[in-house]
């Protein structure tokens, strides 16, 4: 599928062109996700061997997390990477057009998470572009709890939502554009009580909102915002990560809680120890899963510059 | 001390903004974006410092919106809830 107009970045959903996308869409219609896997297999190996571009994103993360690899297992550590990422988007576009029966997505924590959730200071939920979030995050409506997620349209997107398939969204969206980052709206929902989610490892807006922690080997950039609205609020912080457990299956796994102390000041440097616990977990999950990571941004590269 | 000016002081000793006195803060100007520069973590400190400072609470997100805009709205916000 050599497109005449495609983008080849694969920072979120920007991979490949419309028609790609539409052919990918009615193939999972006629014939199913087995069928859309197939034509993925060729339509990746098209991209990782001859746009470089594409695996050069993969390579911020995989020279650390496979940093004794040879130029030729590199190449194909990026296919295999590539694929899964594909995968995972086949199956968003599956779930959407075909209904959540077509998996098993299992929820690991549920009780902790209710549990938390009673002491009714909301909850910050704080994952991170592994495995298929949006698929696994469906599983949060058993808490019987609003769920809000951080999270924003980007101009360019050409792969669509999987609740955009079916018009049914499961939890509603706050838009980190709108007035003051969505921040207000952040701390309402949480002093109602609700579920708020947000992605630990991508910093949006400044620079500021961002600090340096440990994660494979080197100073990488995470955001701070999540704990900072936890510290204010009291609301506990769950990080959970989802995984493709199988052909036909996802799990979301509550990774850990982290308490954070109130008054955290506005400092990054104050939020760093539990930002680090955070980027710990998520080094974990790459441990177990280390071609389910989807974050194509140069994290160990990014200027931080908090007060 | 009015209102507006322990705010001003509230804002340069707990934000740590550097290099500005309260005298350089209009009462209109804009706490966010191209006027004091402040950002989206900015404001919830900001809510955690009315709160510590004056008691009080913006629960009322849309209220919020409307009282974090300067100085000015702020103070108004904040004598308006002392007074009802």
């Amino acid at each position: 599928m050599p497109p005449s107009e495609s983008t080849t970045t694969i920072d979120g959903r920007r991979i490949g062109n419309p028609l790609g996308h539409r052919i990918f869409y009615a193939l999972i219609r006629v014939a199913g996700r087995r069928a859309a896997y197939a034509l993925l297999r060729c339509v990746i190996f098209y991209y990782v061997l001859l746009r470089p571009s594409v695996r050069q994103n993969t390579l911020h993360y995989l020279r650390r997390r496979f940093p004794g690899h040879a130029p030729v297992e590199r190449f194909f550590d990026s296919y295999r990477m590539c694929f899964e990422f594909g995968k995972v988007l086949v199956d968003r576009a599956v779930m959407g057009i075909r209904g959540p029966g077509e998996f098993q997505i299992s929820l690991r924590g549920r009780e902790q998470l209710l549990g938390l959730l009673a002491e009714g200071k909301g909850l910050v939920l704080v994952t991170a572009h592994v495995g298929c979030w949006q698929v696994a995050m469906a599983t949060l409506g058993c808490l019987e709890t609003p769920v809000n997620m951080l999270m924003r349209r980007e101009e360019g997107e050409l792969d669509r939502h999987y609740f955009e398939h079916s018009g049914e969204n499961p939890y509603r969206i706050i838009d980190p554009a709108g007035f003051l980052g969505g921040t207000l709206e952040m701390l309402g929902v949480l002093k109602q009580g609700e579920v708020l989610c947000v992605m630990g490892d991508r910093v949006t807006g400044s620079a500021r909102n961002a600090v340096p922690v440990d994660f494979l080997g080197g100073r990488a950039a995470f955001p701070f915002s999540a704990f900072k609205l936890a510290s204010t609020t009291g609301a506990p912080v769950v990080v959970m990560f989802t995984c493709k457990t199988g052909p036909g299956s996802y799990a979301l796994e509550l990774a850990r809680v982290i308490r954070v102390s109130r008054d955290l000041g506005r400092s990054g440097e104050a939020a760093a120890p539990y930002v680090a616990e955070f980027a710990e977990a998520l080094e974990g999950f790459v441990e177990k899963y280390p071609y389910q990571f989807f974050n194509f941004f140069d994290l160990w590269n990014q200027s931080t510059d908090s007060r | 001390m009015t209102t507006k000016d322990k705010l001003k002081h509230i804002l340069i000793e707990e934000l740590n903004l550097e290099d500005i006195t309260a005298e350089d803060i209009g009462d209109e100007e804009p706490l966010f974006g191209e006027g004091l520069g402040l950002d989206s973590l900015d404001a919830v400190e900001l809510v955690v410092l009315v709160q510590r400072h004056f008691g009080i609470e913006i629960k009322d997100m849309e209220e919020g919106r409307a009282a974090l805009q300067s100085i000015a709205t702020l103070a108004a916000f904040i004598d308006g809830r002392r007074t009802a």
